[in-house]
């Protein structure tokens, strides 16, 4: 023991070793400081690599005859060396390790490798031994372990949902407890509830999910009718929720529903977009979804556009359609139908009575069944304007549906999809209306300003149907046009009243058509009244 | 196996107390060389006014540092080192050793109570093995070289390659494939398709060394000729005869 001069230092030595026998490899095991690990107290422990990324290239394909090829390793192997893909070797020292401590209910923990340590400078560890020499020994490896989450967790999709709720969402316990009640569900109806969020599952659970709406949080009314159809995709957990009385929690999941099929035809609203929405008559839709309930059982045959856009509608026609749902269910859906895309467009109206006389008009074709051949035209022509008037104010895919408050994401999707469809399509006679409808209407769009608010194309009324008698003669031509507007202010759809097809001899679409395309001739002015669009001329 | 993953906690429960420290590069490397008990020099832990100090100083007949190419270098390693210490923070460093040889025990050593960094005592010594250090890593790692004459040696010109003149020999040798009798070959054919459902035509000549044509008409019996969607044209075994599940022979068995 050497000591240094100086008056209060003193040291002592110590010899340091480097031993030859390498049996032992060294380790470090590096834990957070943050997870407050102390080792002493644990009792047991495990630990052992993980294999998990080991692949048996061999064992991958289907060993066995069926299916298998000869010599298919080989040209598999000789392949991917033409392609200069080089595979990583597994190397066993490399692999994470599995820290279990305190069995089966303790804590679990991940140690992966840290790389680089060995590159520049080497560690050693010294400890002192009992002859009060030192031993360092190096290092082999440095891990750092993790604690391992046993509770669940949500997956990337989930949590991108729930961060758009976040400023909605109060109740943040209920979040994992849907989740849990959803995977119960989705076992054992795994069809009903994964593929058909958006469609028409939704709407046919629709009116058990009416059922079960049983207030008018703010959250839920902005979605109310989307509600109705998403929370009757998930049955079994609305009833379930509603027995323990936590609303919030079905809001939630509802809002849950529609967001996650939100995402998929959501274009360009975000968050907040739908927040300060007018919902005046979404109490409307919601009364009504019930009744329709079953009729979207029933209409779910049909494309999902015209069944999601029945959906929306039936809210507002529900008051007047009872009855008629109830005599002819089947008349109706197809009425519906083809009304759907000519109902999107007057929800953007943001009026009940325009579709009021709507329905009236279908009330009285509901009798014929001459008029459901007709009508089919129309719904596309009425596609075609609905997609027009989404076309029209660009941006704004999400609006209409919320103007209308009906409109669900699928309705959105529809209305997309409808969109789309009129859009590639130019050709064929049923589709030539709808194409001139677009271009009528987007002229006319560069006239209006970008609104959601009503939309001079109010939709021509499905010309066939009225049978109520006109009294004027009929020819259509733009002198009979001018002549109504300039003697007073009339919609659209009165202008159809006068130009019957019995009277002029065409047919419903064609007057449709030459209308279209007088009306953009005349270019009249346009005014408001009742909500309802109007057209007129001065002289 | 009970025993593998089991770890042995000894060293956690007595709290042994171990130092890390980091040592340069060059200094492990002479570390290597030591021989006997493998004594490498001396640690000198002393108290100075309160702080420690703590000085490691290599043995002299570990100083001598090893070149790389021809000419020895006359750097010689710095002997003293004192030690840099630092306190291990709020983590937890744990030790643990696994066992290669035979059995596999993976045991915890101790917990990391100090952590040091030894330093070089700035010398001349020093800074020439520095210098030296560096004119090593600078060397480019490939390097252009002027041959003064062509090489030569790789390719001759051969009468015929031996490896032609093998192929010759083994053709000649085969002859042309012999047919033998059909139930024969659809024996050799139904082993076969019993290891793979899938065959190339060739590879099915390779194994039942028939001629084409020949093959290729037993092959219409039983078999169907796909093209199956993957590119090679593949030949299967007609469905009726296919017994996957357990590829039982009998179900083979035709008549022909």
């Amino acid at each position: 023991m050497a000591s240094l001069g100086g008056s209060s230092s003193s040291s002592t030595e110590y010899i340091v070793r480097v031993p030859k026998n390498t049996s032992k490899k060294y380790s470090i095991m590096a834990f957070n400081s943050g997870d407050k690990v102390n080792c002493s107290s644990w009792t047991q422990a495990r630990m052992e690599r993980d294999m998990s990324n080991r692949r048996m290239y061999g064992v991958e394909e289907t060993e066995g005859a069926a299916g298998s090829e000869f010599g298919k390793k080989q040209r598999e192997e000789a392949r991917r060396k033409k392609f200069g893909i080089v595979t990583r070797e597994f190397k066993v020292e490399d692999q994470p390790w599995i820290l279990k401590v305190n069995g089966k209910a303790g804590k679990r923990f991940k140690g992966t490798k840290k790389g680089g340590i060995t590159e520049n400078a080497s560690y050693y560890i010294f400890t002192q031994c009992p002859d009060g020499a030192f031993e360092a020994f190096p290092v082999n490896g440095w891990y750092n372990f993790v604690p391992q989450a046993k509770h669940r967790t949500l997956t990337a999709e989930e949590a991108e949902e729930e961060w758009g709720r976040r400023n909605k969402v109060v109740n943040h316990f209920s979040i994992m407890l849907q989740r849990r009640l959803r995977e119960q569900e989705r076992g054992p109806d795994d069809d009903d509830e994964e593929g058909e969020k958006g469609g028409k599952k939704k709407k046919k659970k629709g009116g058990r999910g009416g059922d079960l709406r049983i207030h008018d949080l703010e959250d839920d009314l902005e979605l109310s009718s989307d509600e109705s159809d998403s929370s009757g995709g998930e049955d079994g957990d609305s009833k379930p929720k509603k027995k323990e009385g936590d609303v919030k929690g079905k809001g939630k999941k509802k809002k849950k529903k529609k967001r996650g099929s939100d995402s998929e035809a959501n274009e360009d609203s975000d968050d907040g977009d739908f927040e300060g929405l007018e919902v005046d008559y979404m109490s409307d839709e919601s009364s009504s979804e019930e009744e329709v309930g079953e009729e979207k059982a029933k209409s779910n045959k049909e494309a999902v556009p015209k069944g999601i856009d029945e959906a929306s509608e039936s809210e507002e026609e529900s008051e007047e359609e009872k009855q008629n749902e109830e005599e002819g269910k089947e008349e109706e859906e197809e009425e519906e139908g083809k009304k759907t895309p000519v109902q999107t467009k007057k929800k953007r109206d943001s009026s009940g009575e325009s579709d009021t006389s709507e329905d009236s008009d279908i009330d009285g074709e509901a009798a014929s069944a001459l008029f459901m051949v007709k009508k089919r035209t129309p719904p596309k022509r009425g596609g075609g304007r609905g997609s027009g008037g989404s076309s029209r104010t660009g941006s704004r895919p999400g609006t209409p549906s919320i103007d209308s408050a009906s409109t669900s994401n699928t309705l959105r999707a529809a209305a997309s999809k409808l969109e789309q469809g009129k859009r590639q399509v130019v050709g064929g006679s049923s589709e030539s209306p709808a194409a001139k409808r677009l271009k009528m209407e987007s002229s006319s769009t560069a006239v209006t300003t970008q609104s959601p608010a009503p939309s001079g194309k109010s939709t021509p009324q499905p010309p066939s149907g009225k049978s109520t008698p006109s009294s004027s003669d009929v020819q259509l031509t733009e002198e009979a046009v001018r002549r109504y507007l300039i003697r007073k202010p009339m919609t659209t759809k009165d202008l159809l009243k006068k130009f019957q097809t019995k009277r002029t001899g065409l047919s419903s679409e064609q007057t449709v058509n030459v209308l279209a395309q007088i009306l953009k001739r005349l270019n009249p002015e346009r005014k408001n009244v009742n909500d309802k669009m109007h057209f007129y001329l001065t002289e | 196996m009970s025993e593998k993953g089991e770890v042995d906690l000894t060293g956690a429960k007595q709290n042994t107390g171990v130092w890390l420290v980091k040592v340069p590069k060059y200094l492990s490397q002479q570390w290597a060389k030591a021989s006997g008990r493998g004594e490498v020099g001396k640690l000198r832990i002393g108290k100075n006014q309160g702080k420690a100090e703590v000085e490691f100083t290599l043995n002299e007949d570990l100083t001598m540092i090893d070149s790389l190419g021809d000419k020895p270098s006359g750097v010689q390693a710095p002997r003293d080192h004192p030690f840099t210490m630092q306190t291990v923070g709020g983590q937890t460093l744990a030790v643990f050793t696994e066992t290669q040889s035979g059995k596999e025990q993976i045991s915890l050593e101790g917990l990391v109570v100090q952590r040091a960094e030894c330093r070089p005592a700035v010398s001349e010594n020093y800074m020439k093995l520095k210098r030296l250090q560096i004119e090593e890593l600078s060397k480019p790692v490939r390097l252009s070289q002027q041959l003064e004459k062509a090489v030569t040696t790789n390719y001759k010109p051969v009468a015929n390659h031996s490896y032609n003149l093998e192929y010759d020999r083994k053709k000649k040798e085969e002859g042309k494939r012999a047919r033998v009798d059909k139930q024969q070959v659809l024996d050799m054919l139904f082993s076969a398709f019993e290891k793979h459902q899938y065959y190339n035509i060739k590879d099915l000549v390779d194994i039942t060394k028939q001629p084409v044509s020949y093959l290729k008409e037993i092959l219409r019996d039983i078999g169907i000729y796909n093209v199956k969607g993957t590119h090679k044209n593949t030949w299967e075994l007609k469905p009726e005869y296919r017994h996957y599940q357990g590829g039982e022979e009998e179900e083979k068995e035709t008549d022909d």
